[in-house]
This record gives C-alpha cells, sequence and structure tokens, in this order.
C-alpha cells in the first residue's frame, strides 16, 4: 500500500539531527517553495474562467489537431479544443478532486485511530485488523474496483480514496494517541477528573492531529495521481470535463505526432506533485522540529 | 480454377439457363496476385482489436470471427476481388430450371476437408440445412426462400426454392453455407465449432481466448501450390496506438483497422504499406425504438439532423470517407444517392424537436466500444452536438465482447453499428436492417414499419433488374425518411501492412482470403 | 538461528483474520454495487428476465450468509467462478496471468534495486551537498510522476524514437520475455527507487556516523569497498520492510502498467474485466493480489529477522 509506504519511508528517511529552531514560516525554504507552488497552481484553478483563453469543452472541428500558434500555445486536440484551456481548466478539476478526497479520509481514519489509540483494548483490536485487510489491497486494486463498483463519477472517485486510505491516518493518529496518553499533563487531566471526551477533544487531538495533517500533503499527491490514473483508464471524471489524465488519455493517440499532447498533462502533474511534497517537508520541519530523529 | 465466366449477380435472373465451364487444376481463382516466386512458410502475424466471439458460422455476425473461419470453411460460391459477381468456389456449375424454381448445382471434383475425408454432397445439404435451421436466430434467414436441398449424387445437388428468388447464388456465397462434413464428423455442433474443420486453406490450430487465434496450414488444399504461409495468428491488441507501434517496429506484419488518425504517416512510414480498400461499409447510429423516447419518429429525425457528418468524415476519418445518405453504401448494387436524406441541419433538428414527446430534450446514453477509438470520438462529438438540443448524452464504454452481449439483449439506448456486405446483393442487409423478422430485430434498432418491410420482401422475389432497382430506391427513401438509424458515413477499410507481407487485399466485402498470401523473410 | 523463526506460527495466525476480512471484502464488492448487482453488470437498461437469470447464475437469489458461505467453500477448492466474457473458468486465466505479473515484478525490483544502490550512497556519501539534493530532486520528482506516464514517456523516447525497445507486449520464448519486460520493469523501477533511496540514504548516513564503521575507516577502508564490505548490509535492513511494503504497491502499479504496455497479465486480465463488467474476474484479481500481498509481508518479516541479529520478533508486539 503506497500511502504507508510513503509514511514508512518518510519516518525513515528523516535527515539526521541537526539543531534547528523553530524559525518563522517564513524562512523555512522548503515551505515557501511548495506554497509558491501550489498557490499558483490553485490560483490559476481558481482563476481558470479567466485566465483560460477558450473554452475548454467547446468543439471547433474544423481546427482540430493544430500545432501550437499564436492563437493556441499549445495547440488543439482532436476536437479542435484549446489544449491549454484544457489544462487550466484540468487544475481546477484534479486540484478539487484531489483536496476534496484527502477530506473523508483524514477525518474519518483520525477519529478512528484517535479512538483505538484512547481506549485500546478489543476497539483498538477490531480497528486495526481492519486496517490491515484494506492495506493487504494494493491502492490501485481496491480504487479501480471501487470507482467501478459504485459507478464512475466524481462521488465514487471520493468514496473509493476514502476506503482505501483512511487506515494511514488511523494508524498514524493511533500511535500518536499511544504516546500522548502516557504523559503526565494527560494522566493528571483524567485524575483531575476531565471526561475522556474533553481530554480527547481539548489536549491530545490538536497536538498530535499535525502529523496527520504533514501525512496528508503526500496523500494528496497519491490522490491526485490515483484520480489522473483513472482518468487515462476512462474510469474518471467522464469526458467532456477537462481532466489531465484523460487528456493524456486522449494525446496518446498522436504521440508521434503532437508530442506535446500527452506530454504537458503530465508534467502538470508532476509540478503539482512537487509542490506539494515541498509544502509537506516544509510543514513537518514546521509543525514538529523536535521530532527530527 | 475456373477459367468461369464471371457474371454480374443482377444478370442471372435473367439468364434463363446458364452453365459454367469446369476444370481441374490450375491457377488461383482469387486472382490474389501471387507470383510464381511467393516466399513459402512464415507466422503471418495479424493484429487487430477484439477477439473473435465463436466459431459459428451459422450465427456469428461479427466480423472479428467471420474473417478468421472464412479462412477454414468455404462455401460452394464466392465473391470476386471487386466483390461485384460471384464465382464459382466448391461448386464448378449449375443450371436452373425455366420456372427458376430449382438450381442444379455440380460440385468440384478432388476436394477433400482438411481431415481428409472427401466432400460430397450429402456434405453439402447438410450445410445449408444446418444454416437454414438458425432461422431467426442466424443467418438462417439468408435460405428463407430454400424449399430443399437434396445430395442428387456424391458430385451434384439439387435445390429447390419455395419462390423465385433473386439473391440464391449470392447467398450460397455467404459463409454461412460454408460446407462442413455432414453430421459434424460426428460430434455435437458446439464440439464441432471448437474446432471446426472445413475444406479452405487453413486448419483449425489454437484458441488462447482474449489473447490470439492460431490456424495453420492445410496441406490437404485443394488448389495446388497454396496457401503459401505456414499459419495465421491473430493477436489482440486492443489499443490501436500500440498496434500502430508494434507494426512499426516488426512485432506484428498487419494491423487490422490501424487508427485514422495514423493511417497518413503509415502511409509514408518505410517498411509500410497502408492500404484503404473500398468497401462496403455503413456506420450508423443505432436508435434502440424498444426504448422511451426512441420509438419516436421526430426524436430519432432531430438527432439524424443534428449530426455534422462533414465533421466527422474530416475528424473522425481524417478525410477518408464521405457522408452517408442511405442505409447502402455506394458499392452495393441497388444503392440509390438520397438528396432527401438528413443532413446536418440545426435549426430542422431543432424543429423535429419540438414536433417530439420531449420538446424540451432529454438525458439519454451511448454504449460504445472501449477499444475503438473511432467511436469514441464520435460519441463525444454527438455529445457536444446534441447538447444543443438540450440532450444530455452520457458515454458508457464496454469491452467489445460484452457490448455485443448487452446489443443482443437490447440493453442500450443508442449505440454505433456497423455494417460490411457479406454478398454482392443488398437483401443480405436491408433484411437485416429493416425486418423485424431477419435474424436481428431490424439490426438491433427494433424498427418496424410494415411498409418497409412489404417493399423489402417485393424487392427479394422481383426478378427483373430495373423494377429490383425502383424498390430498392424507395426503401432507402422511406428508411431515411423514417430515421430508423442515423447514417454516418462511409469508410473504406484500412489496413497496414509491413513490405514483408505480399498479395494481401481485402475485398469490398470486408474479407481478407489469405491463400494467396505470402511472407517475404 | 531457527530459534528466531519461533514467531513465524504467530505471524501466521496474526495473518489468519486478515485474510478472512479480505474474502469478506471480495465478497461483499459486489453487493455494494448500487441496486441490483445484476444490473450493474449487465447495464441500466437490462430486462428482468436476464437480471434474473443472473442472479439466479451468480447465485444472488440465496441469502447473504449462504452466499458468502458457498462463495467461501467454492474458494477453498480453488473455484473462483466462471469468466462471465470468456466463459471459462476464472483459476484458468489467473493462472495464466499470475507468472506474467510475477516476472514483471520480480523484474522491476531487480531494477529498482540496481537504480537505488548507487543513488543512495552516492547521497548518503555527502548528505547536504550538490550530489545529495539531485538525488533527493529525482525522488521527488519520480514520486510524483504519474506511472502510466512515465511508461508512456518511455515509450515514445526509447521504443519509438529510439527504436532499441518493443512497444507492448510480452513476447514468446523467456528471452523475449526480458526484452519485452524491460521498460515496464523500469516504469515500474522509477516510480519505487524513491522509497528505496530514501530509506538507503537515511540508514546508509546512520551507519557511516557508527562506531563500527569509523574502526573500518581507521583501518583503511573507504570508498566502494567501504560501502560494499561494511555498510550496504546494515544499511539494507531497514530497507527490507520498505521493499516489503511497497511489493504490494508494486503489483498495484503492474496492474496499470500492463495496460499501457499490453501485457497480458493480471492487470490487463482485471482493466479488461472492468469494461466487460466481469465480476467474478474482477473479484478474483482483488483476492489474489491481496493474498500476495499478506504472504509477502509475513516473508517480510522473515527475511528481516534473519538480516537483522537485532530483530527479535517473537518478542515483540507488531502494531
Amino acid at each position: 500500500m503506497t500511502t504507508t509506504a510513503v509514511a514508512t519511508a518518510r519516518r525513515a528517511a528523516r535527515r539526521p539531527a541537526r539543531s534547528r529552531s523553530l524559525r518563522p514560516w517564513y524562512r523555512n525554504g522548503t515551505l515557501v517553495t511548495g506554497l509558491v507552488i501550489v498557490g499558483l497552481l490553485v490560483l490559476v484553478a481558481v482563476l481558470a474562467p479567466w485566465l483560460a483563453p477558450y473554452d475548454p469543452v467547446k468543439q471547433d472541428l474544423q481546427s482540430a489537431l493544430q500545432s501550437p500558434s499564436g492563437s493556441h500555445w499549445l495547440g488543439t486536440d482532436k476536437y479542435g479544443r484549446d489544449v491549454l484551456s484544457r489544462l487550466i481548466w484540468g487544475a481546477r478539476v484534479d486540484l478539487r478532486v484531489g483536496f476534496l478526497a484527502v477530506l473523508i479520509p483524514f477525518v474519518f481514519g483520525s477519529v478512528m485511530g484517535a479512538l483505538a489509540g484512547y481506549f485500546g483494548g478489543w476497539f483498538d483490536a477490531v480497528v486495526m485488523r481492519v486496517v490491515d485487510v484494506f492495506f493487504a489491497f494494493p491502492f490501485y486494486v481496491l480504487v479501480i474496483v471501487l470507482v467501478f463498483v459504485l459507478g464512475a463519477g466524481e462521488k465514487s472517485i471520493y468514496l473509493a480514496i476514502a476506503a482505501v486510505s483512511w487506515g494511514s491516518y488511523a494508524k498514524i493518529l493511533r500511535g500518536e494517541l499511544l504516546v500522548a496518553k502516557k504523559q503526565d499533563w494527560v494522566v493528571a487531566a483524567r485524575l483531575g477528573g476531565m471526561s475522556h471526551a474533553r481530554v480527547l477533544g481539548r489536549h491530545i487531538t490538536p497536538n498530535v492531529l499535525s502529523q496527520a495533517l504533514i501525512y496528508g500533503m503526500s496523500d494528496i499527491v497519491m490522490d491526485i495521481l490515483a484520480i489522473v490514473t483513472l482518468g487515462y483508464l476512462g474510469l474518471g471524471i467522464a469526458p467532456p470535463t477537462a481532466e489531465w489524465g484523460s487528456m493524456i488519455l486522449d494525446g496518446q493517440e498522436f504521440i508521434t505526432t503532437q508530442w506535446q499532447q500527452a506530454t504537458i498533462p503530465g508534467l502538470a502533474v508532476v509540478v503539482t506533485s512537487l509542490g506539494l511534497s515541498f509544502l509537506g517537508d516544509g510543514l513537518s520541519d514546521q509543525l514538529s522540529p523536535g521530532r527530527r530523529s | 480454377m475456373t477459367r468461369a465466366h464471371r457474371y454480374r449477380v443482377p444478370g442471372i435472373a435473367l439468364a434463363a439457363l446458364l452453365t459454367l465451364s469446369a476444370c481441374g487444376g490450375g491457377s488461383s481463382s482469387s486472382g490474389s496476385g501471387d507470383s510464381a516466386a511467393a516466399a513459402e512458410g512464415g507466422d503471418l502475424v495479424i493484429a487487430r482489436a477484439a477477439d473473435a466471439l465463436s466459431m459459428d458460422k451459422t450465427t456469428t455476425f461479427d466480423n472479428n470471427s467471420i474473417y478468421v473461419f472464412e479462412q477454414i470453411m468455404q462455401p460452394l460460391f464466392t465473391v470476386s476481388k471487386d466483390g461485384k459477381e460471384v464465382e464459382p468456389l466448391l461448386a464448378t456449375s449449375y443450371e436452373v430450371s425455366d420456372d427458376k424454381l430449382t438450381y442444379t448445382i455440380k460440385l468440384r471434383e478432388g476436394v477433400t476437408f482438411s481431415d481428409g475425408t472427401p466432400m460430397t454432397a450429402k456434405d453439402v445439404k447438410f450445410s445449408i440445412d444446418e444454416d437454414s435451421k438458425t432461422g431467426a436466430d442466424g443467418w438462417g434467414y439468408i435460405n428463407a426462400a430454400i424449399d430443399s436441398v437434396e445430395a442428387t449424387d456424391d458430385q451434384t445437388v439439387t435445390i429447390k426454392l419455395k419462390y423465385a428468388w433473386a439473391p440464391l447464388l449470392a447467398d450460397l456465397s455467404l459463409f454461412s453455407n460454408g460446407i462442413i462434413p455432414e453430421n459434424y464428423g460426428g460430434k455435437t455442433s458446439e464440439q464441432f465449432y471448437e474446432a471446426p474443420v472445413g475444406t479452405g486453406p487453413f486448419k483449425w490450430g489454437e484458441w488462447k481466448k482474449g489473447q490470439s487465434l492460431k490456424l495453420v496450414k492445410n496441406d490437404k488444399y485443394w488448389q495446388e501450390d497454396q496457401p503459401h504461409l505456414d499459419s495465421v495468428t491473430w493477436t489482440v491488441v486492443p489499443d490501436a496506438n500500440t498496434r500502430k507501434l508494434q507494426l512499426q517496429g516488426g512485432q506484428i506484419d498487419i494491423d487490422e483497422y490501424p487508427d485514422w488518425s495514423s493511417f497518413g504517416s503509415l502511409k509514408n512510414a518505410p517498411g509500410i504499406t497502408a492500404t484503404a480498400f473500398p468497401s462496403t461499409r455503413i456506420d450508423y447510429l443505432d436508435f434502440n425504438q424498444q426504448k422511451t423516447p426512441f420509438a419516436d419518429v421526430h426524436v430519432r429525425r432531430a438527432i439524424a439532423y443534428a449530426v455534422d457528418r462533414e465533421s466527422l468524415v474530416k475528424t473522425v476519418l481524417y478525410g477518408n470517407g464521405e457522408p452517408a445518405d442511405s442505409l447502402l453504401a455506394p458499392g452495393v448494387p441497388y444503392y440509390a444517392k438520397n438528396p432527401d436524406a438528413p443532413k446536418f441541419d440545426m435549426a430542422k433538428a431543432k424543429e423535429e424537436l419540438a414536433q417530439s414527446s420531449v420538446p424540451n430534450g432529454f438525458a439519454t446514453s451511448i454504449t460504445i466500444n472501449s477499444g475503438d477509438p473511432n467511436q469514441g470520438s464520435v460519441a463525444q462529438i454527438l455529445q457536444a452536438q446534441l447538447k444543443e438540443l438540450g440532450i444530455d448524452l452520457q458515454i458508457e464504454q464496454l469491452d467489445p465482447t460484452a457490448l455485443k452481449q448487452h446489443r443482443n439483449a437490447g440493453d442500450f439506448n443508442m449505440i454505433i453499428g456497423g455494417w460490411t456486405m457479406d454478398i454482392p446483393d443488398p437483401d443480405e442487409w436491408t433484411s437485416f436492417a429493416v425486418d423485424p423478422e431477419g435474424g436481428s430485430h431490424s439490426a438491433y434498432s427494433w424498427y418496424d414499419n410494415p411498409e418497409v418491410v412489404a417493399l423489402n420482401k417485393q424487392a427479394q422475389a422481383e426478378t427483373d433488374e430495373s423494377k429490383r432497382a425502383d424498390l430498392y430506391k424507395q426503401l432507402q427513401e422511406k428508411t431515411a425518411a423514417d430515421a430508423w438509424a442515423a447514417y454516418l458515413y462511409y469508410s473504406p477499410y484500412a489496413y497496414a501492412t509491413t513490405d514483408k507481407v505480399k498479395g494481401f487485399y481485402a475485398t469490398p466485402l470486408g474479407n481478407y482470403p489469405l491463400e494467396g498470401v505470402s511472407k517475404t523473410k | 538461528m531457527l530459534e528466531r523463526l519461533r514467531f513465524v506460527p504467530g505471524r501466521l495466525l496474526q495473518a489468519v483474520p486478515v485474510i478472512f476480512g479480505v474474502t469478506v471484502v471480495v465478497f461483499f464488492m459486489v453487493h455494494l454495487l448500487p441496486g441490483n448487482p445484476a444490473l450493474a453488470i449487465l447495464g441500466q437498461t437490462a430486462t428482468e428476465d436476464r437480471v434474473a437469470a443472473l442472479n439466479h447464475q451468480l447465485g444472488l437469489d440465496q441469502p447473504l450468509w449462504k452466499q458468502y458461505f458457498t462463495f467461501l467453500g467454492h474458494l477453498l477448492t480453488g473455484d473462483l467462478g466462471t469468466s462471465i466474457s470468456y466463459q471459462r473458468p476464472v483459476s484458468e486465466l489467473i493462472t495464466t496471468a499470475i507468472p506474467v505479473t510475477l516476472s514483471l515484478v520480480v523484474f522491476a525490483l531487480v531494477l529498482a534495486l540496481v537504480l537505488s544502490i548507487p543513488l543512495a550512497g552516492i547521497a548518503a556519501g555527502r548528505p547536504g551537498r550538490g550530489r545529495d539534493l539531485a538525488v533527493r530532486a529525482f525522488t521527488l520528482v519520480g514520486q510524483g510522476m504519474p506511472q502510466f506516464w512515465v511508461g508512456i514517456m518511455l515509450l515514445l523516447l526509447l521504443a519509438v524514437k529510439a527504436g532499441a525497445f518493443p512497444v507492448g507486449g510480452y513476447g514468446e520464448t523467456a528471452g523475449s520475455h526480458v526484452y519485452y519486460l524491460f521498460l515496464p520493469a523500469l516504469t515500474l523501477a522509477i516510480a519505487l527507487s524513491p522509497q528505496i533511496i530514501r530509506s538507503l540514504r537515511a540508514s546508509t548516513i546512520n551507519v557511516l556516523g557508527s562506531d563500527y564503521v569509523g574502526t573500518a575507516r581507521s583501518k583503511g577502508a573507504a570508498g566502494i569497498s567501504l560501502f560494499r564490505g561494511h555498510v550496504l548490509r546494515n544499511a539494507a535492513i531497514p530497507t527490507v520492510s520498505i521493499v516489503g511494503v511497497n511489493l504490494g504497491y508494486l503489483v498495484g502499479g503492474s496492474l496499470v502498467i500492463e495496460k499501457v504496455f499490453a501485457i497480458p497479465g493480471l492487470g490487463s486480465l482485471m482493466i479488461n474485466a472492468i469494461f466487460s463488467r466481469d465480476f467474478p474476474t474482477i473479484q478474483a484479481v482483488a483476492l489474489v493480489v491481496a493474498l500476495f500481498v499478506v504472504v509477502v509481508g509475513i516473508l517480510t518479516d522473515v527475511v528481516y529477522t534473519f538480516l537483522d541479529p537485532r530483530v527479535d520478533l517473537s518478542a515483540k508486539e507488531r502494531a
């Protein structure tokens, strides 16, 4: 399962301890780079209706398959649609779906993991075995099958990704909770008569959520890759909506004559992933500087 | 063989008695351009988008299957290279009685099946009877006029007709009337079609379903010095781009139906020959008239007017084709140009829809073949055009095999149909397309107009050529006005081969005889 | 040494509920289909008769618990059902496809290691410097590329433009399999190596800082021989678990890559099955792949125990 792989890799790969004190976020180069890239992409996505020179789904069959030119910077596709406009609108779709897809597993997984870690016992055992079961399925196998089962479309993508990736959040939160609940102040709070709900809600969760948040950044990368892959397989966002994966699929037909059609949307995915990875690494530096092993 | 006279099919009815001279041995009847120096041996690899479905020649309508089993099982007559004439194959001559109800056919001597048993009149009777039996569930409708088939002696077959029937010889040249051993050689029909036996140049090899199908050389083939190849393998490569790249890389010898998008570049590629063979193919939009609102003629006409055929030809076929105006392609006998057939006209489309039961549009779906980029393109263009009418079109993709299952069961709203003639007579297609009894619920449209059905029946029995032409003209006009389907375009057959492949051609009927094909090292 | 395998029976026991869970998930997939599963298989416009017939054929007209036990019973006898589109036992289809996918995965793993070990070594040599940053950039980009897109790009550059490799397919002989599988395996290796490089780099840095390497250095070992002789083995230990965890990922990725390169393995089988609504085949592929992941998990633990003298899994409670 990729998501755990990333998490494990991340933990294993933390750079050796260099004494780094808390510093203002704007002096954290990685974070700033990530913020700039992701910020620009979000801006492009939000401003797509104003930035895109053409309607991304409007066909103009008379001017199909044009090479890049002054009026169509990246050329046109088989249906005469402007590739640049589709690229810009594709950012809107892929980023939106990518970000939204993280929300459900983030919330559900965190809650399950927190409860499992805090209460332990049979509940913990059951939740963790269920997580193991979901982890037994490779990411793409489960996502593809679930999207098929639930019917192609955005809603199915959210549900499928949720089912596949909530387990990682559950594991992270559980681990954090196991450590946190042994700390003195939590024990004191309990002894002081604070209810489970208040301890969980007020003290533990905000403190430990940062790990899940950091992981979430790399998870968005995974989700965007999954959405693009589904689009490529013809199981994702339905045509004619502009989406990077289906743009690659459409462009593959002309790979020998108009290589930019399949190449550019892929590069867009790479840039997005890089931005999010920087953002995740930067956040991790910023939110938990003491955690470097 | 045959120095045999060739004759135009429409002419045969006029000839009260026609005897074809027979001769044994000699040069090929196919005129396939094979030279004396043809290379021998080798495995010809043909890549195609979808696997064959079944080897049962009597119930299979699918070209991927037909083009394979035609190499194994041969009929009494066959179609000339130009696709317009019928010439003898396993038959050598025939006589027609004065009342045109009895045909006496002489069989070729010395023909054996690939298992070594000689072919006799009993095998012929059995083969044709088995086909007739399938009735509306298979190709049996083709034999509807046949009253009886009798084996007069080992080398003579007598066919009696119920009524005068213009297309008989053409019908006998259909693969469904291909000759197989009597009683399936002692097997059940299912067992037999698992590994069919015939008199053709190739015999059954191995079928890895979904991957590849291999036929091997029939050493007992009755035409001397043929076939040249040791074997033929059809591999399934759903992605057109991969097929093209494999051809360029020399992994395959023939790409069956390369993308039109790459056809131009393949033509110019070194070591590759890309040919657009003239065809009898029509592509059409099939409405399932069992489903609302497609029973409404105004809805169908609205969509037929909303199809921008010129743009389809340009975008989907890259200019390699013509907009369609009839269910018959121009290469089919009795095709009649129809200026009144629905043409792209959004104003008319809106007008028609306004008169329909759904004046404000509706939501529907089109089910397309996931391995066919042309269908994907047509569907996407259609989606954009129908949106202007307020019709919300959803595109659903299905694997070709599953698509056929859905189609046969009527589980769809719209599909894209394609037809190629298998015999040089329009009846094969018109009966299939507009007669609900014709084997396919009117080409899976469930179209049923008694007036058109009557016209079709009249045309079948009409032996006067000009009267027959007039009937088919009426039929073409009536069906176009009904928009029983929305015609899209006529396209040639695209094939790309490596330059090692010699003697390959496809007839206008789409099939490609392989006995004369060779492959240089 | 053998006593260190004491944990194996317990580990196997632990896998039982997971395998059980996997069968439940695979079984219930079909019941997740909105409305009637047969309807989803046949399409929304199917006639009632056909839906009823297919329900009966799939045993969907039985009570749920009974269906599950029938399913489980069939599984135990190796019966994975009949493929709807091929009309053949699914087990047959799977058996032909497994060796193909498995060779692809193993090949990819080998290539990933060939790619990762030197890169990790280079990066760990001077952490924070130019070469390290370059390797880090490679891992970041490698992780962020859609695998299928990498495949398409490799096809474009190495197969179409350079003509050095075939553009898809699997070949006929064992030798040609290697040739045909090189590009797809490389695609997967590029996706996998960032994880391995990161892990290996970090642990190499740790090992390099240890007393033990200091001793080796003082004895004159340096450069590649130091890396090979003293560092790699110890640094590899944490990487084993990364590789183990990622084998599942690799299998998942190979399913998509098979589609790009037209390789007749489990992935092509599954994607084709999806487009033909061939549910028994989809279920079977999911099941087989999940079981593979579980088995690899156990094997990874075994290998890990042998490699690392400090690990005693029998004593440790694993989360």
